[in-house]
Order: C-alpha cells, then sequence, then structure tokens
C-alpha cells in the first residue's frame, strides 16, 4: 500500500533529534526523505561513542539508526566549491526542505529560504535551533538539555528540596519533532489549496512554553510561580510512587498510584483490604489526605514493598483505582499495550544487524506507517538521488564524483 | 501579516476532549481551524481546577484551563439526551474533525457512550476525520485503565530514568503526557485532512499517550535489546570515566545548568568560563594554567574534579540566573539557567521576537499573558486568536450558522439540551 505521503519529497539538512525526528514522521507513510550529510561534518549522533575501532565507523551509531530509518542518505561537502550548488539543485527537487543547523548557516550557502524561494515560489521550508532564527540570543549554542532548562521544564521537574532536574530525554527535543510535522503538515494543506509556500522559524524554546502555558498564565496573572513537587500534586493524595518487591532479578521497582477523589480512596482502601489506618477520619477527604500525605504514603509503601509493580497495578486497577508500573526499558520492549500497537518493529542494518525502531503514537484506520528500509549509510544514496531521482548524466556525475565534492 | 487566516482557516474542528487533549484543538485554532469546544451543559470538569483568577473557585477563571483552550469558540451541548445527539450529529455534517478524548476517569465520558462510535459519525459524514486520544490506544490490554498523566508517563518509560537514584522515580510536576499525546493527535489529525485531498474519505486516528510518551526516550527503549540499558537515575551529575561530574550547580538566585564535557565542541566554552571568572578575580592559578586542549572528562580523577568544581561553583554563588546567561550567549559556554517563569516572561529573546501574546478578556475583567505562537511563518497566521470560550458562549451563533432558529434555541436550552 502506498503511504498517505507517498510522492512527497523532503530534503533534510542538519543533525541531532529534532529535525530528523521530525522528518521521519513523514518518511513513515511514505514520504522520500533525502539527508544531506558530510564526512567533513558528520551528525553528532553518527559520532556517539566512537572512536576509530567503532565498528562501521561513522555508520555504527546506534541511537541514529534507530531515529533515522526510512531515509537516503547523500554525502555532499557544503564547504566544497561545488557543495552549495548541488544542494541547491536538490532543493529545487523538494518539496519541503528541513534544517536544524546554528541560525545563518543555510544562508552562507545561499541555500537560505529568500534565496531559495526566488526559484521555487511554493518551497516549503522549515528552520529549527533552540531559540529562533531572529533576536539577540539566536546563536546560543545549546542542545536539548539546554533547551529543556531555558523553557522551565527543569524547574517543574524534581524534589522541592534538591537540584531542578528536567525530565529524562532533554524534552524539547521530543517536542519539537511533532511541532515541526504539524506545521509542516499545516502548510503542506495550504499549499494544496492556494499554491502558496512559506517559511517556518520554529524555536524550540518558544514550542515548549507553549505546552507550559499553565506555568506562564498562573505567573503573570497571579504572581505565583509553580514549582516541583516531587511526585504530588496539588489536588490530590495519595499521588506517588511507591516502592515495590523486586522483579526479574531488579530491586529498583516502582508502581505509582493516584487517588483523585474520595470515591478513589475508597475504592483503594476496599483494593487493599480495608486495613484500619485507612479508616482514619482525617483522610476521609482530599483536604484532609493532602494536610497528611506524608503519613499515607509511608503506609501505602508498607503495603506495596512486598508485592510487585505488576500485581499492585492488576489489583487496583481491577478495582477501578488508577496504578501503574513505573517501566524501565526493557519492560517498555515487553509492554503487551505497546506490543499490541506493534511499536517496536525490527530492522536489519547493514553494521549493527537486526535492531528495534520505534513507531510514533499515531494509527490511521486507512493507512499504516511502515519501515521499509533501516537508516541510511553515510551517502548511502548519493548516486541513485542525483542520477535517478534528479537525472543527472553519469559523466557529470562521474565528473563531480572525481573532483571530490560527494565527501 | 495580520488579518491572514492561517493554514488550517476553513477547516472546522469539533473539540470534545478532557484536559489532555485540550492541546491538540488549540493548537488547531493557533493555526486558524475553526475549533469549537463542545462541553456538557455543565461545563468542563477541567473548568474547576486550581488555580483561579482572583483565588476563588470560579467556572471561568480555573487558570489550566484558560491556558489551553484559546483559540477556540465554545458551546455547551447534553450528549446524553436524544435531541442533543441529534445535534452533535448534524454539527459533525459541518465539520472536518471531531477529537475527543476515551480517558477512562478523566471526567468526560466518550462519544461511544452516547452512541456515537467512528461508524455513525464516518456515516454522518465520510469525509469526517475522528481522533481519539487515549492513554494505551483504542483497544488493546489495558485500554480499560485508568490513567493519569503521572501513570502514563510512568508507563511509557519516561519517569524511570527521571530523578534521583536515592528517591523514587519522578515526574514532571505539569503533565508532559498530555503535551506528546495531543501533539501527536493534532499532526495525526494534519496528516489524515492530507490523506483526505486525495481520497475525500476521513479516517479514524488513533492516538496512545503512553506510545507518545515512549518516543521521549529518545531511542533508548528500542536500543535496549543491543545495550542491556534499561534506563537509570543519575540526578544531578553525570558518570564519566572515573569520576562524577555536577550538572546543575546553584546560583545567587536560582540554578544553572553546565558540565565539564571535553570534546571540540565544548572545550572552547570551558576556556571562556575560566577567563570570564579570571575577570572577576576567581579563577585560582590551577585552572588558568591547565592544558585545556588535552583535557578529556573520561580520563580526570575525582581529586581533579572537586578542585575545578569547588572554584566553579563557588563564582556561580556570586552570579544569577540571568547574568550567567547573558555570559553564555556572549561568550558561547554551553550554559543554561533553570528558568522559572519569572525570568522568562523577562527573557531579551522573546521580548525581541515579540513571542509574548496579551489578550483581553471583557467577560472576566482579565487581560492574560500567554506564549504565543508556537512557530513563526513568513505568512503570518500561527496565533492565539481568541481568549478561552467562556460556558456556553457561542451557542447562539454556532446553533444559528447551524440553521437553528432563536426560538428552538430556547425550547432547546429550557429542556436541558445545551
Amino acid at each position: 500500500m502506498a503511504g498517505l505521503f507517498a510522492g512527497l519529497k523532503i530534503l533534510e539538512f542538519g543533525g541531532g533529534a529534532a529535525g530528523p525526528l521530525g522528518c521521519r514522521y513523514f518518511a513513515d507513510h511514505g514520504a522520500t526523505v533525502v539527508r544531506v550529510e558530510s564526512r567533513r561534518r558528520p551528525d553528532f549522533l553518527r559520532l556517539l561513542r566512537y572512536t576509530p575501532d567503532t565498528k562501521g565507523g561513522l555508520d555504527g551509531s546506534l541511537m541514529f539508526a534507530a531515529m533515522n530509518c526510512n531515509k537516503l542518505s547523500v554525502a555532499l561537502d557544503l564547504s566544497h566549491p561545488r557543495g552549495p550548488d548541488l544542494a541547491r539543485r536538490l532543493a529545487m527537487w523538494a518539496d519541503v526542505v528541513a534544517e536544524n543547523f546554528a541560525p545563518g548557516t543555510m544562508a552562507k550557502w545561499n541555500l537560505d529560504y529568500e534565496s531559495l524561494r526566488l526559484e521555487k515560489p511554493d518551497l516549503i521550508m522549515v528552520s529549527t535551533c533552540l531559540n529562533g532564527q531572529t533576536g539577540p540570543h539566536r546563536s546560543y549554542p545549546g542542545f536539548g538539555g539546554q533547551g529543556s532548562a531555558i523553557a522551565g521544564f527543569n524547574h517543574l521537574t524534581g524534589w522541592p528540596d534538591r537540584e531542578p532536574l528536567g525530565p529524562y530525554g532533554t524534552i524539547t527535543d521530543s517536542l519539537a519533532p511533532r511541532f515541526l510535522a504539524l506545521a509542516v503538515a499545516a502548510a503542506l494543506l495550504h499549499r494544496c489549496r492556494t499554491g502558496a509556500g512559506q517559511y517556518i522559524d520554529l524555536s524550540q524554546v518558544e514550542a515548549g512554553l507553549v505546552c507550559l502555558s499553565e506555568a506562564i498564565v498562573t505567573y503573570s496573572a497571579t504572581g505565583e510561580v509553580l514549582g516541583r513537587m516531587g511526585n504530588r500534586s496539588r489536588h490530590a493524595a495519595p499521588h506517588g510512587a511507591f516502592p515495590c518487591a523486586p522483579e526479574c532479578g531488579d530491586d529498583d521497582r516502582w508502581v505509582v498510584i493516584a487517588v483523585h477523589d474520595d470515591r478513589d480512596w475508597d475504592r483503594f482502601c476496599e483494593a487493599i483490604g480495608n486495613p484500619p489506618w485507612c479508616r482514619d477520619e482525617r483522610f476521609a477527604h482530599a483536604q484532609g489526605r493532602l494536610a497528611h500525605q506524608e503519613e499515607i504514603e509511608a503506609r501505602i509503601a508498607e503495603w506495596t514493598r512486598d508485592r510487585t509493580a505488576h500485581s499492585v497495578m492488576e489489583q487496583l486497577q481491577a478495582a477501578g483505582v488508577e496504578a501503574g508500573v513505573v517501566q524501565n526499558f526493557r519492560d517498555l520492549t515487553e509492554d503487551p499495550a505497546l506490543a499490541a500497537r506493534g511499536h517496536f518493529r525490527a530492522v536489519d542494518h547493514p553494521v549493527l544487524g537486526s535492531h528495534l525502531v520505534e513507531a510514533n503514537a499515531i494509527r490511521f484506520s486507512s493507512s499504516s506507517e511502515e519501515i521499509r528500509s533501516p537508516a541510511p549509510l553515510l551517502g548511502e544514496h548519493t548516486e541513485y538521488v542525483f542520477r535517478e531521482l534528479l537525472g543527472m548524466p553519469a559523466v557529470e556525475y562521474a565528473a563531480l564524483h572525481a573532483e571530490g565534492v560527494f565527501f | 501579516m495580520r488579518g491572514f487566516g492561517g493554514s488550517l482557516n476553513g477547516y472546522r474542528v469539533l473539540d470534545c476532549t478532557a484536559e489532555p487533549g485540550f492541546l491538540a484543538g488549540k493548537l488547531l485554532g493557533d493555526l486558524g481551524a475553526d475549533v469549537i469546544k463542545v462541553e456538557p451543559p455543565g461545563g468542563d470538569p477541567a473548568r474547576r481546577r486550581p488555580p483561579f483568577l482572583g483565588g476563588a473557585p470560579d467556572l471561568e477563571k480555573s487558570i489550566p484551563w484558560l491556558a489551553l483552550n484559546t483559540s477556540k469558540r465554545g458551546i455547551t451541548l447534553n450528549l446524553g439526551h436524544p435531541q442533543g445527539r441529534d445535534l452533535f450529529l448534524r454539527l459533525c455534517g459541518t465539520a472536518d474533525v471531531v477529537i475527543e478524548c476515551c480517558w477512562p476517569g478523566c471526567g468526560i465520558l466518550p462519544l461511544v457512550a452516547h452512541g456515537l462510535d467512528w461508524e455513525t459519525l464516518h456515516a454522518a459524514n465520510p469525509a469526517l476525520v475522528f481522533c481519539q486520544i487515549s492513554p494505551f490506544g483504542r483497544q488493546g490490554p489495558y485500554a480499560a485503565y485508568r490513567a493519569s498523566d503521572i501513570t502514563v508517563v510512568a508507563m511509557g518509560g519516561n519517569m524511570y530514568p527521571t530523578g534521583d537514584p536515592d528517591r523514587p522515580p519522578v515526574r514532571c510536576s505539569l503533565p508532559v503526557s498530555h503535551f506528546h499525546a495531543a501533539l501527536d493527535a493534532a499532526t495525526g489529525i494534519a496528516f489524515a485532512l492530507w490523506a483526505r485531498e486525495q481520497t475525500g474519505e476521513g479516517q479514524l486516528v488513533d492516538i496512545s499517550a503512553q506510545e507518545a510518551v515512549a518516543m521521549a526516550n529518545m531511542t533508548g527503549p528500542a536500543q535496549y535489546p543491543l545495550t542491556g540499558a534499561k534506563g537509570s537515575r543519575t540526578g544531578a551529575v553525570f558518570r564519566a570515566g572515573r569520576a562524577c561530574f555536577r550538572e546543575l550547580w546553584p546560583c545567587r538566585d536560582g540554578w544553572v545548568s553546565f558540565a565539564l564535557r571535553g570534546g571540540p565542541a565544548r572545550i572552547p566554552g570551558i576556556r571562556a568560563l575560566i577567563e570570564y571568572m579570571d575577570e572577576h578575580g576567581m579563577a585560582p592559578a590551577y585552572l588558568k594554567e591547565r592544558d585545556w586542549s588535552a583535557y578529556n572528562h573520561n580520563t580526570i580523577t575525582q581529586e581533579e574534579v572537586d578542585a575545578i568544581e569547588s572554584a566553579i561553583g563557588a563564582f556561580f554563588l556570586t552570579k544569577t540566573m540571568a547574568e550567567l546567561f547573558e555570559a553564555a550567549c556572549a561568550r558561547h559556554l554551553m550554559l543554561a539557567p533553570a528558568n522559572t517563569p519569572r525570568e522568562i516572561l523577562a527573557a531579551d529573546q522573546l521580548r525581541a521576537r515579540g513571542f509574548f501574546v496579551e489578550l483581553d478578556d471583557l467577560s472576566r475583567g482579565a487581560r492574560l499573558t500567554y506564549p504565543g505562537a508556537f512557530a513563526k511563518s513568513s505568512i503570518g497566521g500561527i496565533e492565539p486568536r481568541r481568549p478561552a470560550p467562556r460556558l456556553g458562549e457561542h451557542n447562539a451563533a454556532v446553533y444559528a450558522e447551524l440553521g437553528v432558529a432563536v426560538a428552538e434555541l430556547r425550547s432547546l436550552a429550557r429542556r436541558g439540551v445545551l
């Protein structure tokens, strides 16, 4: 079955997660996504844990492979005198150009939107960096870890008496790709109806802040700075993670339990066998439970400590009480709900062998995402893209190749 | 370009979501779609969530509700009433998209509870895109499980590696699972509208919030079979080679992140920091005289790290987050402040880009400041367009568009249909 973006052509410059994961959304649904890469300045994900003895060299990074399946790669040295012109020819082929270099980099090669659109007025182009393409801090050098701190996610994550930590995985790196995919899809719909292209400047910090609207509006309206509260909630208790018995030889096991209202509390007490402490009058209503959280949490921990996280989840959920295993990465690979959705797919990579990639969270009733190919080796498709997709004559390709621009 | 209606201008979205899905409709509205929030007659349960403008509980003043329902109109409709159900199907005939949350325990029943399943909606309007956001997907072993943010983040694997090693795993105090899932919902809807351009047919878009959270682990789970790494909590330090390094540091008015990582991208930043410290007379000789070009965090001893970090830590305590961030921008230090809304609303960068938007909300007697466009487009048209609707604010307008006469509207209201 042809994917819903079959025929769509995307050209991708840059590296890391924010841009490339955004383009993956389209690649998984049949778009042709061509990455422009170079050995002169490889995507830093290709260098993760890279040493001179890394098997496969620049093609041996598992993280890169897990993020970039379904894409093609051309090796093109943009610092070579012929490089920018060849990149321009690729851009003329594309419907969408996506890049996440430092602001100003594309302009250096005359590959910025203002320049490209003169030749291709209906081009859709998206640039994403931490702080956006304009403003005094546009050139601030940072990765997702910095973006997450600047946007305020770190301040909101962790324990009130300790350092701000940020959610694992530098959250702006997982939010920005979704914003990118949304903005590009909306631009495609607009182009479809009007014929007009557009340029999208996606600041990862600003996009993150839109998610944190509650904190911004609260502060601007009331002066209150919402802070990190561990696992507690402002309006419900108990609400936290509780220690559990070892499972699969692993003793770092936890279950979360959340009681949202007094009916939940009754169900919870019932489910754990109505021990006398549960029936303490002070705990019957939300206000009282919020005031005595520490005591309740200690009691619950006594109950969970001898049980496995999975058994607690099943027992409480069967009673209509919210509970869930704090799953680690291994648990995810064995999770039946993710398995039912086909979240993990195996793919054969020429260097890494068989490895897993993950599908995004969207399922359509009339079309399916598909993992058609592993992540490309650096430059694997250079000849195919220039010769077959761009129709470059063999002689010209050979001459350029001899000049060393495909590096 | 002010006045441009946005890339999704002309599409109509019926937003039947509960709290986990608010952001999806808001983003479609920011892009120009006519988003109509459909609430039960008593109002969305999330209107009761604190904090409130002015402090006292008021259905029109819940800040979490106001913050994520901008760019929407609002109507009330009792789907439990046969006539309410009929009106909803008529609305579906005028709409391109319906979004809802199938979220056990969220306080809003799914449409299917009112006999409004996908087949019924599809029959009413074959071009309709129907998006369901649920904790674990429409089907599967956990489909009936109750799950608010904390459970989805836990089950999605993002909580286990977040936090300190000596404490329980921890979540972000705002619901990140909602953000991840609602964003995938908005994206999935736009994709389905694209598919409709080719086929003319709408389709069902099924979003699992757990699966959306899994992506936030940056492929850690996919790597597990080959690496054996199931994730770990490292807190404010990271370990490399023979030593532990601090990543989060107290400064005069908060915290900054900075780490003594080596490599060509990072070493110039360490040098620049030492220069900056030296200008304030706070760079000891062993920092200035060290050969940083050979610095490698994988080979340094803990004793050396401790000495370097004690000097850096003492310096940071003399500076504010804003001062350190200014220096980071000017000197290319990879240092970031753990900003709170106080710093964010004062940030020069965001002001220079005109990021924040103020919207007059006359009926609430307030002028609130919101985060603005999630991205800037050269043709404009991405912005919060109006404050969150009051309960039933657009009943008259929306039902009139549907051809419901004024007298009939009054009668419907009297009979509890609206």
